[in-house]
């Protein structure tokens, strides 16, 4: 008896529990499963991939009113086979309010595609080395995909304030709260800076992949430079890599390589950049002159270098002298009466 | 200019005259300003390492300790300034004023004075260095004899002389970069960069170690000299550290007969 009591309560809480989830624009319920924290395996390659979905956090961020079949859509029975990776530069159920239209990535993928993180070269083809490039999600990694990463709270800058206006007249709904939050979260910062520059380093931190392609430690040489070093205290007003190798009025993705002419890290455009409004604004134009990338090659930065190597040898001379009398020091009172020479009397 | 008697009893036991109190206060403001630059300052300098997001939020964090560090670089580079024009005043009134009451001013014997001031390095120096190795080193039993200032302490003295001028105008480049970016090539600042930090770390690392197991860690000292707050020096840390000082202060003062051996 007792034990039906409670496989009749666990139905009724199941029951309670399918019911909520199935009402979250959840057709297929994947919630079900995906709601246990535990939801895991091991892929064919060794790695841990983790299928919980933190439904608050869905709900609160950028594709939380998107049906999961909208992005999975290889997915239309349960249980279902390992899912294929998520094309975000497909159309999806969303109409684009202005346009009229089903909204898609598809015009980031265009931009990308004329940056230096192109997979493709000027004429089309594939680029060596090609699988390096990064996709949507390589840099993009919300909430979602991380769902254990509880620190990441909500950015500031949703005024409430502000909000109150606008709810004046759009009482209905949570349009406020979508549309708001749409437009400002792209007004300022939308992850640290601190994040931004392990999103760069993913790849250019790496050593093989500097291997591959022929580049400096581009990561690693700018964490040493005041402004890395101010971001990883915390600082938000200092600038990081998207501050400085964006192209001015573009997006994120437009980075392009510092040989082409429109890039701000071209040498000529370097003087501009450094003394934008929010920067450098009062410096004068030689200070475009201060190598931020400085690496520990002694053909492309000789002064850095010889003096990083002069200071290295004073320090060494220096302190090894003075650690070694002080070492003499005290072993001479070990043995305070003892000499190799003639005078075996102790002085007076 | 205050006068100090170069010896004085306390309780039964002689003290010897090191510093004056206007010594001692540029000491203390030396110290203070450096300790506050290096705790202000090597967190920055290391801000990768585990323990520098703590003691650099103790300090303010990015928006105010950088600001204390200006600060304290402030009062240094003062002080330098400060010190160099008493150490000129103190050339004039002990040196330039007597060589021209007695009618012998000359620059030749001003250089002679300026070299024969105690803490300018001289030949003395040399063989002192020597007999101390000798004596570190087992070759003898005897201890060297430094006078009023030991090669160590002058070492001690000039390692500021040179420190400060080096880290504070490349401080000052840093600070006034955009300022200074009208005059100077950018390359300027990345070897400012260099000179300031690193010269900072071997300052540091002399300070901490070499100069505080003088004053601080050695077990004659231990937990600390007092000669920086007091102005005087015991009569045995005198005879372990200044004999040659030691006799010839004794003699002067009419006290050859209490003349103790050195040990």
């Amino acid at each position: 008896m007792k034990k039906c009591l409670f496989f009749t309560l666990f139905l009724c809480l199941w029951a309670l529990s399918w019911e909520r989830t199935a009402s979250a624009a959840d057709e297929l319920n994947c919630i079900l499963c995906h709601k246990f924290v535990g939801l895991s395996r091991i892929d064919e390659n060794g790695k841990f991939r983790l299928f919980y979905i933190n439904e608050k956090m869905f709900e609160s961020g950028p594709h939380g009113k998107l049906k999961c079949y909208d992005c999975h859509r290889d997915i239309n029975q349960i249980p279902h086979q390992p899912a294929q990776k998520v094309d975000c530069t497909m159309e999806c159920h969303i109409i684009e309010p202005s346009g009229g239209k089903r909204f898609t990535h598809k015009s980031v993928e265009e931009v990308l595609n004329q940056s230096v993180h192109s997979k493709y070269d000027t004429g089309g083809n594939l680029k060596k080395y090609a699988e390096d490039y990064p996709h949507c999600k390589d840099c993009h990694e919300e909430p979602l995909y991380r769902p254990l990463s509880f620190v990441k709270g909500l950015r500031p800058g949703v005024s409430e304030r502000a909000m109150a206006k606008c709810r004046t007249c759009h009482r209905t709904g949570n349009f406020v709260d979508i549309f708001y939050t749409h437009v400002t979260s792209r007004l300022h910062k939308t992850r640290p800076s601190r994040e931004i520059i392990e999103t760069c380093a993913t790849c250019h931190e790496n050593p093989e992949f500097q291997e591959r392609h022929g580049l400096d430690d581009v990561v690693g040489s700018y964490k040493e430079t005041f402004h890395g070093k101010a971001i990883a205290h915390g600082s938000e007003r200092t600038p990081d890599c998207v501050d400085c190798h964006v192209v001015a009025g573009q997006n994120v993705h437009s980075i392009e390589s510092k040989k082409v002419p429109t890039s701000p890290v071209f040498p000529a455009n370097v003087k501009d950049t450094c003394r934008t409004e929010s920067c450098h604004y009062t410096a004068g134009e030689k200070l475009a002159g201060f190598q931020v990338h400085v690496t520990d090659d002694y053909k492309k930065y000789p002064l850095q270098n010889y003096m990083l190597l002069f200071f290295k040898i004073l320090t060494a001379g220096v302190m090894y002298f003075f650690l070694a009398l002080i070492f003499l020091e005290l072993l001479r009172r070990l043995f305070p009466g003892f000499t190799f020479g003639k005078d075996k009397k102790r002085h007076s | 200019m205050a006068r100090y008697k170069k010896i004085v009893e306390r309780n039964g036991k002689r003290y010897f005259y090191r510093f004056s109190i206007h010594q001692r206060i540029q000491h203390i403001i030396l110290f203070s300003c450096v300790i506050t630059l290096s705790l202000t300052g090597f967190p920055l300098k290391f801000a990768h390492k585990p323990w520098a997001a703590n003691l650099y939020a103790f300090f303010g964090g990015i928006e105010v300790a950088p600001k204390i560090h200006r600060a304290a670089g402030t009062i240094l580079l003062g002080l330098f300034v400060y010190h160099t024009i008493y150490f000129l005043l103190l050339f004039y009134e002990n040196g330039i004023k007597k060589l021209k009451e007695e009618g012998n001013l000359s620059p030749g014997n001003v250089v002679r004075e300026f070299l024969n001031l105690e803490m300018v390095p001289k030949k003395r120096d040399l063989y002192d260095i020597i007999d101390t190795f000798k004596y570190l080193l087992y070759f003898t039993n005897k201890k060297p004899r430094y006078d009023r200032m030991s090669w160590k302490e002058k070492f001690d003295y000039f390692a500021p002389y040179w420190g400060i001028p080096v880290l504070g105008p490349a401080g000052v480049m840093l600070w006034q970069r955009d300022i200074v970016s009208h005059y100077v090539p950018g390359i300027a600042l990345n070897a400012a960069y260099i000179m300031h930090t690193d010269e900072a770390f071997l300052a540091a690392m002399f300070l901490f170690g070499v100069h505080w197991y003088n004053v601080h860690y050695s077990p004659e000292k231990f937990p600390m000299a007092t000669v920086f707050l007091t102005g005087y020096l015991s009569e045995e840390e005198m005879i372990h550290e200044h004999y040659a000082e030691y006799e010839r202060v004794m003699r002067e003062e009419g006290l050859e007969a209490h003349i103790k051996p050195q040990h």
